[in-house]
């Protein structure tokens, strides 16, 4: 069993070498028009693999990746996205089927490598390689804001590279395990924490926490909808998934760096819903609606114990597959919110995709975002911050209202009357299929909550991993 | 073990009466709850090419509405009213590591509500068989709506309730803004904006006794057992609980949304916001302050009663000063919530149970009121009462059903009403006088407003530039009718006719002695200590 662990890993990244290959030597076919279902099966494939054989635990590569209930549940969270984005992505709507395919994959495969790191180089390695992807699905539609992108990446990174260093200088061992042993025999001193919060405000960056999203947002509305999903979701995982294991390591430095987190989350959670009101287009009101529960996922950090990790764990995987597949689903309704107006009656079931998406982005009940934010409340009222919780729900509040206003776009106004015509054409092939992704993104925000009892196990499984208590 | 062996699983309890047992499940409460949500996800998928099934649509929704409540009636009827505790119960493990159950069940509180609800269930059905565009989506939303509100109120999960008691705001919202009225927007808007601060009031309440009981169930047997917290934290509770029922049920200064949104909302949609929706505000004050925390009870009751008169009072000078019908309906739904909290500010047992049973004739005569304003106004074609007048001999049925409303808000012996407000009141005058007195005071001016409503709508001279009018249609007098025969039947006959060949009444034990079931138990903190010599 040992040796399957690995298994989804080298699945991911073969299929995604394959389609560039296909990409540069086979670019004409009718199998075209199937490549992506036949990608997202591989994918689902690997996922099965990983929820067959991930519950193994064991090291790789001198410890340098580990399989654990936390490299589990985040990988299954990966997986699953990257398949249903892939599945639900209107292809007609991209600049480039191969590169689109590939990169989401390549993402989730730098999420997983995150999530399984046994050492500071790991976590690094793997936010970049999914931050890496996002610069180049971004690049295919607007160099400009893909060079932007990279700017900013390039700063992130090298706030994280020097937190790193830091700790690496500090400890003199970048083994995760040893850098939690040694810090256990330390108490925190803001010499400590200084470096702490570089690092963690390089990873405020790449997960778009405001108001580092300032720089993040405009550049992922001008991808096309699968770029800017990988901008909001898979990249925005990847960092929070570096955050919660570094929180896991840096056992007492956390008293330093709370309040400052709670004040990122506060501003996350409550700005992010303000400014989702206030805009009206579609695609940013998600983005925005995305760095609001990226706030609750901050919140739920914050309280570095184990239900707090485990409520921002269990949210991290509503998170991801809404953030990444929202956008995905939009598809050709992009600009304004006249694009989206009888979305509903042209293409139904995509707009009950992007409706279920944005809902559950808003912590509406009974939606998967609704779920992981009050596990994440739950750990809040536990640890008395009763102030962030009050904020949070405000957040929410503006969020739920935000996409009332974009459900009656969507369901009640009347279709523009190039959309109506648009709809009596026949769809092709390759966006005829992807429907069926977007009745999958349905069934997993929808479901998420309900089959709940297994996956918040596994997500407090994977927090306790962790070694928190 | 089939599905249907566990559908039809009967129960192990012997028959007290005829008629029941016929039929049983240990998942009773959650077919009433799914059901319309199965429904209105086949309404939704159905193919509907160019409206042809419109018709199908709204007769789909009906008969749910229907079967819905002849399974709250055998409920109703099998409910064992000598047992205190909850009944019907289901209880699963949901989220175990933060202690949430999807659990269910009533008490008699909460069948009395569940009763209600399904009448002005079905009253919004028959309300709405007038709409014409975007049918499907119209019952789809409207079936959401109703199962959001019953989920509500059979929680026993204050996780499940939060989810419920949220689940309602984004439907309604929608409905308004899809076939509202002119202004449908600020009402949508006022609509989430004040029961989002209700939803977040009720979560933050949630959380601090989460909090305060160890953080290990949501399960209301845990959270709300009496006296399960210290009593600063009961009284902190108990007022952000005060604000969540508030924007619900509404009470002033909460109130904000109530004219807008019953205003513009569609007349089906207006009727279950004020009927059943609104009334989730009582029984949530009911569940969590007076049940569970007696002691923030007896020392908010005051402010309880403040809160009565003071909504009671802006009901009626706001129906007397208004030109607006419908608006008037609004207002006027606002008077029978503040009685049903001048009950629970009595603070006494007769008080509490005039309350409870208000739970069911106030839902009954709000939704009548904003229902028979809105059906006015649609067929005299004009909302202001400058234009209407005279319209009792061209719209007979609407007389009398304005009438039979105005009576059931004021509380007129024969209505349902009359037995709530006598218990509320004598309960009430002996332990909170001066709110007592002053919701009278509020009640009067809201018979003043009445009479100079009924005076210059029904039997003022008629107005000749007013444009043509025309009755209530068959849907829309019998939507009322239900309504106000409802009242009628638990004002007159509360345990309806006697089964032929026997000497039980089909109805028996009567909705006062249902209602009874576990209000001894909440009340008994309440009880008055009986002097010793």
């Amino acid at each position: 069993m040992r040796n399957y662990v690995l298994v989804p890993e080298a699945l991911v990244v073969a299929t995604a070498v394959v389609v560039l290959l296909l990409g540069r030597f086979a670019r004409r076919g009718v199998w075209r028009a199937y490549l992506p279902q036949a990608t997202a099966l591989v994918v689902l494939v690997a996922l099965g693999v990983e929820l067959w054989a991930g519950a193994t635990l064991a090291t790789y590569f001198g410890g340098a990746l580990i399989q654990d209930r936390f490299a589990l549940f985040v990988k299954a969270a990966a997986l699953l996205t990257a398949a249903v984005a892939l599945a639900a992505t209107d292809w007609t709507a991209e600049d480039s089927l191969h590169f689109g395919l590939a990169m989401p994959l390549l993402a989730a495969f730098g999420a997983m490598v995150a999530a399984s790191a046994g050492d500071l180089l790991g976590l690094w390695a793997g936010l970049e390689l999914a931050a890496a992807c996002s610069v180049v699905l971004v690049s295919l539609r607007r160099p400009d804001l893909g060079l932007r992108l990279l700017v900013l990446g390039g700063l992130a990174s090298a706030l994280v590279l020097v937190g790193l260093a830091f700790l690496y200088a500090h400890v003199g061992n970048p083994d995760l395990a040893a850098v939690r042993s040694s810090f256990l025999n330390h108490e925190g001193t803001v010499v400590l924490a200084l470096p702490v919060l570089l690092l963690l405000s390089g990873l405020a960056v790449r997960a778009s926490v405001a108001p580092f999203h300032v720089g993040t947002v405009p550049v992922g509305l001008g991808a096309s909808p699968l770029g800017a999903g990988l901008v909001m979701g898979l990249v925005a995982v990847a960092a929070a998934v570096v955050a919660l294991k570094l929180a896991a390591a840096l056992v007492p430095v956390p008293e330093l760096y709370a309040p400052y987190g709670q004040v990122l989350a506060a501003l996350a959670m409550v700005g992010g819903g303000a400014a989702a009101l206030a805009v009206r287009s579609p695609r940013p009101r998600m983005a925005y609606l995305a760095v609001s529960q990226v706030g609750w996922i901050a919140a739920g950090l914050s309280t570095h114990f184990q239900s707090g990790i485990a409520g921002s764990l269990f949210l991290l995987g509503a998170f991801a597959v809404a953030a990444t597949c929202g956008p995905a689903v939009l598809g050709r309704a992009e600009g304004g919110e006249p694009a989206i107006h009888g979305f509903g009656a042209v293409r139904p079931v995509r707009a009950a995709g992007l409706a279920l998406a944005m809902l559950s982005l808003a912590g509406a009940p009974p939606l998967a975002g609704f779920f992981g934010e009050l596990a994440v409340a739950s750990a809040l009222a536990q640890s008395g911050s009763y102030w962030l919780i009050g904020l949070g729900a405000l957040g929410s509040i503006l969020g739920v209202a935000a996409c009332v206003g974009t459900l009656r776009a969507m369901f009640i106004q009347s279709p523009l009357e190039e959309s109506r015509r648009g709809a009596a054409a026949p769809l092709p092939a390759v966006t005829a299929l992807s429907t069926a992704g977007a009745v999958a993104l349905c069934v997993v925000v929808a479901g998420y909550g309900v089959f709940g009892y297994p996956i918040m196990g596994l997500a407090v499984q994977g927090a306790e991993a962790l070694g928190l208590r | 073990m089939t599905l249907a062996s566990i559908v039809f699983q009967t129960s192990p309890t012997p028959a007290p009466v005829p008629g029941s047992n016929i039929f049983s499940s240990p998942i009773l409460l959650s077919v009433l709850l799914w059901v319309p949500v199965v429904v209105a996800v086949a309404i939704a998928v159905m193919p509907n090419p160019r409206g042809r099934y419109d018709l199908l649509m709204k007769q789909i929704a009906f008969f749910t509405n229907l079967g819905v409540v002849a399974v709250m009636f055998i409920a109703y009827n099998q409910f064992e009213n000598f047992l205190p505790t909850a009944q019907y119960e289901e209880k699963l493990a949901w989220l175990p590591s933060i202690g949430v159950t999807y659990h269910l069940g009533v008490d008699g509180p909460g069948i009395v509500m569940l009763l209600m609800s399904g009448l002005v269930g079905i009253a919004a059905v028959l309300a709405s068989l007038g709409v014409r565009e975007r049918v499907r989506a119209y019952f789809c939303l409207l079936l959401l709506t109703e199962s959001a509100v019953n989920g509500a109120i059979v929680a026993r999960d204050m996780f499940v309730l939060i989810l419920f008691w949220a689940a309602a705001a984004v439907p309604i919202a929608l409905l308004i803004l899809g076939w509202g009225g002119p202004r449908r927007n600020v009402a949508a808007w006022n609509l989430v904006g004040f029961w989002g601060v209700g939803t977040a009031a009720l979560g933050i309440g949630t959380l601090a006794l989460y909090g305060a009981t160890g953080g290990q169930s949501f399960d209301m047997d845990t959270l709300l057992k009496v006296n399960a917290v210290t009593p600063r934290i009961q009284i902190a509770v108990s007022l952000v609980m005060i604000v969540a029922a508030a924007t619900r049920l509404p009470l002033f200064p909460l109130h904000g949304w109530v004219r807008d949104v019953l205003g513009e909302a569609p007349v089906g949609v207006a009727v279950i916001v004020a009927g059943a929706s609104g009334r989730l505000g009582a029984f949530l004050l009911l569940r969590t302050v007076i049940a569970a925390m007696p002691a923030a009870g007896h020392i908010l009751s005051p402010l309880l009663a403040a809160l009565a008169a003071l909504t009671v009072a802006f009901a009626g000078l706001s129906a007397l000063r208004t030109a607006d019908i419908r608006h008037a309906g609004a207002y006027l739904s606002m008077v029978p919530g503040g009685i049903t909290v001048l009950g629970f500010a009595a603070a006494s047992p007769l008080g509490i149970a005039g309350s409870v049973l208000s739970l069911f004739t106030g839902g009954l005569a709000a939704a009548l009121i904003v229902g028979v304003s809105a059906t006015l106004a649609e067929r005299a074609q004009s909302r202001s009462l400058f234009v209407l007048s005279g319209l009792a001999p061209r719209m007979p049925n609407v007389a009398w059903l304005l009438t039979i409303a105005a009576f059931a808000l004021l509380g007129v012996p024969i209505l349902a009403s009359y037995s709530a407000q006598v218990m509320t009141f004598f309960g009430a005058f002996k332990t909170q006088p001066i709110g007592a007195f002053a919701v009278a005071a509020g009640l009067a001016i809201t018979a003043i407003a009445l009479a100079v409503l009924l005076r210059r709508v029904l039997f003022g001279a008629p107005n000749s530039q007013a444009p043509g009018v025309s009755d209530a249609s068959l849907g829309e007098t019998w939507y009322l009718g239900l309504l106000a025969g409802a009242l009628l039947w638990v004002g007159l006959f509360p345990g309806g006719p006697k089964i032929p060949g026997t000497d039980f009444p089909l109805f028996d034990p009567g909705l006062m002695n249902q209602m009874a079931a576990g209000v001894s138990d909440m009340t008994a903190p309440y009880v008055q200590p009986t002097p010793t010599p």
